[in-house]
């Protein structure tokens, strides 16, 4: 009996450090990164590197000016405001168009309905860089600025995604609410627009959630169309693109300042609202 | 009466679908269908982007493609002595063979060595005119085929353990999501500084101290040493969002199964085979082709991390479009990664089945 019980506490221990090295695992490169930040550049060359920014003597020494500079480089501020203007319009446009198309998918009679749901459904995978060059010439052709050719171009990938998981949602709806509403002497867009709308306001934070996200971290064609428009980078070309003011070699204390910076609000929107993330990402993956 | 008023109703309702799902249309027209058929239409043309003299552009063909992807396989004749035998290296013992760019066809194109082979005692040279794309699809499959399994693998084992009854199983959930949620550019540069050759960087810190290996290992300039690599950066980030995938499966599964199970007297590794891994396969099927989807149309890794020391087909893409300027090869490019996607998402579709709604 009792070596049962001894074995259940050996069981329970092993758990329990597998547990803490999934935790490490996951959070060691911010712990890296933010180690790093604090370091100047003859603490990051120290050999061998230290768990704790450290001077020669071995004393802890932290080393603040990182932070100040990335915040007196005019071209990562800037790309903070573009990454937001941008991520925020992407996010908005989608869920409104997103959600009337929803609407009309999952509430509404129609011919052809089968094959839009194909349609949309088979966006959804659609591999972003195939059409570069041919969105490329679309946006050269137009004549577009980089911010507004990032929107458009994002909503390959959110407009088609928004309008999937609205539409699962609009289904749950019972058809009762909307007879009831139409009797009242409400057109269907009205029901829609002031009833339905309302009631799917959880889905519209889960679903933006997840496009906002997308939208800033999206790399490749920010990349393409903000090359002759260097004033338009968003964080994740900035920071891919990040050099020194006296750049001798990548300064890589305050590339690792900005990582930090940028995962804050990052790290924020996960704390805030993880529930409605996960269910969110598993509705995708879930429902189908 | 009444049956007309519903026709009436239905017609509206019709009219009503088709204006509201108009925008989506339109924007989905000009994003990812007008280009799409301008990419397929380019994709046979040798159309150089912004040569200012649009008017050189011609139609060739399937040329691009040809280039691209043209491979052929000769041998390699053996070097002789004045014997008639095979010399051997008196070095390293190895049989000697001519070289292969003595008999890779010259004309009317040039093909480059990719590798040699040896079968049934003779040796053959692979080569191609584009070594760099066909080394791109190859990379791109390794990589696709050992990142997705090894994330379903930790992330498999990371739902497992979120899935039992612990403290700090709120927290573990919450800091799953941090990784998948950070921007790639970002976490590919900690990744970069972490794998930075000489005792600067944690990992050769590490191995050094361990007393693995001298602490110089260049991660991201050693050929053999790129991959591994980048599967391990992409694994760090996909494992947690694999995890969350495969836990919303698990979670499915009913208690009394393993209760019942338990009456049985089955062991816990029993009841993984025959009740977990059974009802987890559905959850598990899509999270693999999603995962697989993007796994091959890697792109923020590889420019990040590798830009032109290895490409993937996508950084490949951009290579060719952004750099070189040739809006056709880089079309042809593009059409052959979709090819390549299409294949999986049509299993994909086929797996989830759309019927399986009330349409």
């Amino acid at each position: 009996m009792k070596s049962k019980k001894v074995n259940r506490i050996i069981i329970k221990s092993i758990f329990y450090i597998v547990v803490v090295i999934i935790f490490i695992y996951m959070l060691f490169p911010f712990y890296w990164a933010l180690n790093s930040s604090l370091k100047s550049e003859d603490q990051l060359m120290q050999s061998p590197a230290t768990f704790l920014p450290r001077d020669t003597d071995g004393n802890i020494s932290f080393y603040f000016e990182n932070y100040k500079n990335i915040f007196s480089n005019s071209t990562f501020v800037r790309s903070i405001g573009n990454s937001i203007i941008v991520a925020g319009l992407t996010t908005l446009i989608s869920l409104v168009v997103g959600s009337f198309s929803a609407f009309a998918l999952g509430k509404l009679y129609f011919k052809g309905k089968k094959i839009t749901l194909y349609l949309i459904l088979s966006m959804t995978m659609f591999p972003q860089v195939t059409v570069l060059s041919g969105l490329y010439a679309v946006i050269t052709t137009l004549n577009l600025a980089a911010v507004p050719s990032m929107i458009l171009s994002y909503m390959i990938f959110t407009l088609p995604f928004t309008t999937w998981v609205l539409t699962t949602f609009f289904r749950q709806l019972p058809t009762e609410i909307m007879q009831s509403a139409q009797v009242d002497g409400a057109t269907p867009f009205q029901t829609f627009w002031m009833i339905l709308l309302p009631l799917t306001a959880p889905a519209l934070v889960t679903t933006g959630l997840l496009a906002f996200i997308a939208a800033w971290n999206e790399y490749l064609f920010a990349l393409t169309f903000t090359s002759i428009e260097p004033t338009a980078r968003t964080i994740p070309v900035a920071i891919s693109l990040f050099s020194g003011t006296v750049a001798r070699q990548e300064p890589f204390g305050e590339i690792m300042a900005a990582a930090i910076v940028v995962t804050i609000p990052v790290v924020l929107l996960v704390l805030i609202f993880q529930r409605r993330i996960v269910a969110g990402l598993t509705a995708g993956a879930v429902k189908g | 009466m009444a049956k007309k008023e519903t026709g009436i109703l239905l017609k509206r309702q019709q009219k009503l679908a088709l204006k509201l799902l108009l925008p989506t249309f339109i924007i989905l027209a000009l994003v990812a269908i007008y280009p799409l058929a301008d990419v397929f239409i380019t994709s046979f043309t040798n159309r150089e982007f912004a040569g200012g003299d649009e008017n050189k552009t011609e139609f060739i063909g399937f040329d691009n493609y040809i280039s691209l992807l043209a491979f052929t396989f000769v041998e390699l004749p053996p070097v002789l002595d004045e014997n008639g035998n095979q010399t051997i290296d008196s070095k390293t013992g190895e049989p000697l063979y001519e070289r292969a760019i003595r008999v890779l066809p010259r004309t009317p194109y040039r093909f480059k060595e990719m590798s040699q082979f040896d079968l049934f005692g003779k040796r053959y040279v692979v080569g191609a005119r584009n070594p760099e794309f066909l080394n791109a699809i190859w990379n791109t499959l390794v990589f696709t085929v050992t990142s997705v399994f090894l994330e379903t693998m930790l992330g498999l084992f990371i739902a497992l353990v979120v899935n039992s009854n612990f403290k700090a199983k709120g927290a573990l959930r919450t800091t799953m999501l941090v990784p998948w949620a950070v921007i790639t550019v970002v976490s590919a540069r900690i990744w970069e500084w972490m794998l930075q050759p000489g005792n600067s960087g944690f990992f050769n810190m590490l191995l050094f101290r361990l007393g693995i290996s001298n602490g110089q290992a260049s991660f991201l300039t050693e050929p053999a040493l790129q991959m591994p690599s980048m599967v391990m950066v992409d694994v760090w980030k996909t494992a947690p969002y694999m995890a969350l995938l495969l836990l919303a499966g698990l979670q499915t599964i009913p208690r009394e199964l393993y209760e019942a199970a338990d009456v049985d007297g089955a062991s816990k590794p029993k009841q993984f085979f025959s009740i977990t891994l059974p009802l987890l396969k559905p959850a598990l099927a899509v999270a693999l082709i999603f995962r697989t989807l993007d796994a091959l149309r890697v792109f923020d890794v590889f420019q990040v991390l590798l830009g032109s020391k290895m490409y993937s087909m996508a950084s490949y893409n951009y290579f060719q479009l952004i750099q070189n300027r040739q809006m056709g090869l880089a079309s042809a490019i593009g059409v052959i990664i979709f090819l390549f996607i299409s294949i999986f998402a049509i299993f994909y579709m086929r797996s989830m089945g759309v019927e399986k709604h009330e349409v």
